[in-house]
């Protein structure tokens, strides 16, 4: 499997697509030299280097917003910013855009008591660690 | 639920360092859903995707007293998921665990010596971060541009090179793009990215890529 630091740098930040992800994780597990290099990129981002690539992905500098990829999936996008989004999606695979997507796909078809339910032991699981000053849920 | 409609991000995490339970509830309905379909796009069960992303949520108010505000919330958030995603998965050895920084030979890299004073290591750990900051500004700046123009392809071209780690050619077919158009994308972008970093008097030693490729 050929595989570049960009890569690489991009699967330590989970930030590749999931079938991608996917994919070089079989590749470490048969490939004790591409491990090490992993670690080698791994370890020229703790001492600072900094790639283009790596900025670009952490600041998210073209990834759509909620509101941009609400539109585009009601087909009410420019078409200029549909093509690229189109692009962004299918072929850099953004694995951030893609989740904001999939959730709002999912909350069109998601029934609320579900959801309701999954939020209500999300808050139960962590109030817990809030400061104690603030109001409280009479719930909680 | 408060009375009050949608809160800032600001807000409401001004609120939520408080302890405002309401304000903590807002929030987790605002961010679990793409926060659960990221986790399960790679556990591919979302039982347990949840139970990563209840850590995620446990994660946030841990370090809320380090959270860099200038950074947005929901990117804070992925980043916190990414960490525990990892941690999931090293423990079902899908993920390699790494050999110690300090057993690998660096080359060129320096990390961070424990015999250097730690005042050198603060200094040295700001100028990075204003020096990631500058390249992260002229970069910003000039995709912005190009995508107000409408040169998305070019933009695309750029991301699957440097984001992807793609080779020209497969970008080539996958635009519909010649070889020569998506190096010259590459090297007009890399080429305002060193005059920036020319211009800024910052280190090249920071950006190797700036100089070792396209040269």
């Amino acid at each position: 499997m050929e595989l570049n630091d960009a890569e690489l740098e991009a699967f330590l930040h989970e930030a590749l697509p999931a079938e991608r992800m996917a994919e070089i994780e079989q590749a470490l597990r048969d490939d004790a030299a591409l491990v090490q290099r992993l670690a080698q990129v791994a370890s020229l981002i703790d001492s600072g280097v900094v790639s283009i690539g790596g900025v670009w992905r952490r600041e998210r500098l073209t990834c759509a917003s909620r509101d941009e990829l609400g539109s585009y999936l009601l087909g009410t996008l420019d078409p200029s910013r549909r093509e690229y989004l189109d692009w962004h999606l299918r072929l850099v695979g953004c694995p951030f855009c893609r989740a904001n997507l999939d959730d709002l796909r999912r909350q069109q078809s998601e029934s609320p008591e579900r959801s309701e339910t999954r939020r209500r032991k999300f808050f139960q699981t962590s109030v817990g660690r809030l400061p104690r000053s603030g109001p409280k849920k009479p719930s909680a | 639920m408060n009375k009050t409609a949608i809160r800032s991000e600001d807000v409401l995490l001004e609120q939520v360092a408080r302890g405002d339970q309401f304000a903590w509830a807002e929030l987790i309905a605002r961010f679990e859903g793409r926060l659960l379909a990221f986790v399960a796009s790679r556990t591919g069960d979302r039982t347990e995707a949840e139970d990563i992303v209840q850590e995620t949520f446990c994660g946030l108010l841990t370090s809320l007293p380090n959270y860099d505000r200038r950074r947005p919330l929901e990117s804070y958030l992925f980043s916190i998921a990414a960490h525990k995603l990892a941690d999931w998965l090293r423990r079902r050895q899908r993920r390699p665990s790494l050999p110690l920084a300090s057993m690998l030979d660096h080359g060129a890299a320096e990390p961070a010596s424990p015999a250097r004073p730690a005042s050198s290591i603060a200094r040295s750990g700001e100028r990075r971060h204003l020096q990631y900051q500058a390249l992260a500004d002229a970069l910003a700046q000039i995709l912005g541009q190009w995508l107000d123009q409408g040169l998305t392809r070019k933009v695309a071209c750029c991301e699957l090179l440097l984001v992807r780690g793609w080779a020209n050619k497969e970008v080539a077919a996958a635009l519909g793009l010649s070889e020569q158009a998506v190096a010259n994308n590459k090297f007009e972008l890399i080429e305002k990215l060193r005059g920036h970093v020319r211009r800024q008097r910052l280190s090249p030693d920071v950006f190797p890529e700036l100089y070792e490729r396209n040269g």
